[in-house]
């Protein structure tokens, strides 16, 4: 008993801190959801906010434009990623250390700069559309999307996989199917959702180059209706972070699994 | 094996600087061509291009005259604003940071730690546009939490508190800085080992001993690389920035955002190029020795 006490007076300041912490995190989040919920005063509350986003017409148009941009974002990050990264393993990770250091280039440079950049040296078949948005994209998810692929695949001897499936007589075509996608699968699928997040909420390069997107959209709309642009917000953010959360769920799970393994 | 490895190292010593770019091509192999035109085309030729233009005037030629604009106000002064402002937040963050994620360790429990990794995860990734309206719905002078706290007479506003300012953005990137700082940082705490702090008791070590010999050396480099993270993070932030003030506070990338919009307002056409290299040099001086770092310690945090 006296030792229970004792632990329990040990953890109660961290306990306090962790609860402080809880509370903050929660303060801008109720205050934002009651903001967005006021119709004409502070008194009084209901939806009309988050109706009125559905009667305007930039909703739809904006979120489909947004949707095409990270679909094709995230099209071409697996396209160049899961084949480099998967080779990288099969091949004994000989170029790990060159890959590893060129995709985080584009974390330390800061995408302001890029988009500065980029404003002028994008190649033109992509000058017209907004499109061009996706490829930038590919390149702000690469240090995140490399590196959840490299965990994934780092627990698994993929080598080991496909040589012994080689020497069982299985074709090529046959390892690709059944020995090698059931491997980087979870970690694709963690690449995917990273990209995905990223994509849908990015505001910096599209506003830099000029695009109207859903975040841009949402930014323009605060001018003329902030209650609606408050409710817009509290939409994305618990859109954003259910997405967020579930990868992690997921991510924190496959990692487990691959330990295991080992 | 070794072989072919000793040759390739004589011919390397051996051969000139001309036959430098053919062999760089020729160590790239085929299957990471596609991810390296990729980069070449969308990161490298853009960046290439920023330090270029950030040379030249506006008919082409050679000049220093922008990056000479860089130290005189006002570009001067965003560059002061935003690294102090790089600076407070990471300040703010780390320490916050830090004690959070001492009290995570203290507190224990896998399904703790785990939950809170994933929130931290979450919220980390949390910026842009919404994360400022946030702000702004819960803590603007019509909040929920001004007008309550009002209700028992205490009017922040009265005594100047306001969002749009530097301690407006302070606060508001403490949203997402104090979760990076717990997601990097929470792997050197844990390498803190209990049987450290034993043993170094068992053998006589005061607290402060302990921490001043064996605490603080450990815990110290992964500090300065989050707080380094942290730096870069707050810095080179945009959306929350925008949303936020209202051309009260110059912030360099604000200042670039307003010359990408057209409002050019003298004949150097190439200061925004300048500037962009500004922010990229401070961003490697910060990112650099933070990699660095993390790649040194994460090896014994395992």
């Amino acid at each position: 008993m006296k030792k229970i006490l004792e632990n329990a007076s040990k953890k109660l300041p961290s306990t306090i801190i962790l609860s402080v912490t809880a509370f903050f995190i929660f303060l801008p989040l109720i205050g934002a959801t009651e903001f967005s919920l006021r119709d004409g005063g502070p008194d009084k509350h209901s939806f009309q906010s988050y109706k009125w986003i559905f009667e305007q017409s930039g909703f739809k148009e904006n979120l489909g434009i947004t949707f095409q941009v990270t679909s094709l974002a995230v099209i071409l990050n697996l396209l160049i990623m899961v084949p480099t990264v998967t080779w990288l393993h099969i091949s004994g990770l000989k170029y790990r250390r060159l890959v590893e250091v060129v995709t985080i280039l584009p974390l330390i440079i800061p995408v302001v700069a890029l988009a500065t950049g980029a404003q002028t040296a994008l190649p033109s078949f992509l000058h017209n559309t907004v499109l061009e948005l996706s490829f930038m994209y590919v390149v702000i998810a690469m240090p995140y999307s490399y590196r959840a692929l490299d965990i994934g695949l780092s627990g698994k001897p993929l080598n080991t996989y496909v040589a012994a499936a080689r020497n069982l007589g299985a074709s090529w075509y046959k390892v690709l199917v059944s020995v090698i996608a059931p491997s980087i699968w979870p970690s694709v699928l963690a690449a995917l959702f990273l990209t995905v997040a990223l994509s849908l909420g990015e505001f910096t390069l599209a506003q830099l180059l000029h695009w109207t997107t859903f975040p841009t959209w949402v930014a323009n709309v605060s001018q003329e209706n902030i209650l609606g642009a408050t409710a817009l917000s509290v939409g994305s953010l618990f859109f954003a972070w259910l997405l967020l959360f579930s990868f992690t769920f997921f991510g924190t799970n496959k990692i487990d699994r691959s330990k295991d393994e080992e | 094996m070794s072989n072919t490895a000793e040759s390739t190292v004589v011919v390397k010593g051996a051969s000139s600087s001309r036959g430098a770019l053919r062999r760089l091509i020729k160590l790239i192999p085929l299957p990471l061509i596609p991810l390296f035109i990729f980069l070449t085309v969308f990161f490298f030729l853009p960046i290439g291009k920023v330090a270029l233009n950030a040379f030249e005037d506006n008919d082409g030629a050679y000049t220093l005259a922008n990056i000479r604009l860089l130290f005189q106000d006002p570009y001067r002064l965003a560059f002061r604003n935003s690294i102090s402002l790089g600076l407070i937040s990471a300040l703010v963050g780390s320490v916050f940071g830090l004690v959070i994620a001492i009290a995570i360790e203290k507190r224990g429990g896998v399904k703790l730690k785990k939950f809170i990794a994933s929130i931290s995860g979450v919220l980390a990734n949390t910026g842009g546009v919404p994360l400022a309206f946030m702000f702004l719905a819960a803590f603007g002078p019509e909040g929920l939490m001004i007008t309550f706290l009002k209700s028992f007479g205490i009017d922040l506003y009265e005594w100047g508190f306001t969002l749009f300012s530097f301690s407006g953005l302070v606060i508001v990137y403490s949203y997402f800085q104090i979760p990076i700082m717990i997601i990097v940082f929470s792997p050197a705490v844990s390498s803190l080992r209990r049987e450290w702090q034993e043993s170094a008791e068992n053998l006589g070590a005061s607290r402060f001993a302990y921490w001043q010999r064996v605490g603080v050396p450990i815990l110290l480099p992964s500090f300065l690389a989050s707080f380094l993270l942290l730096f870069a993070s707050a810095f080179s932030a945009y959306a929350t920035a925008r949303a936020m003030t209202v051309g009260n506070i110059t912030l360099v990338p604000l200042v670039i955002g307003s010359l990408l919009d057209g409002n050019v307002t003298i004949n150097q056409a190439n200061l925004g190029y300048a500037l962009a290299l500004g922010m990229i040099v401070i961003s490697i001086l910060a990112m650099v020795p933070y990699l660095f770092i993390q790649a040194k310690t994460s090896k014994w945090q395992q």
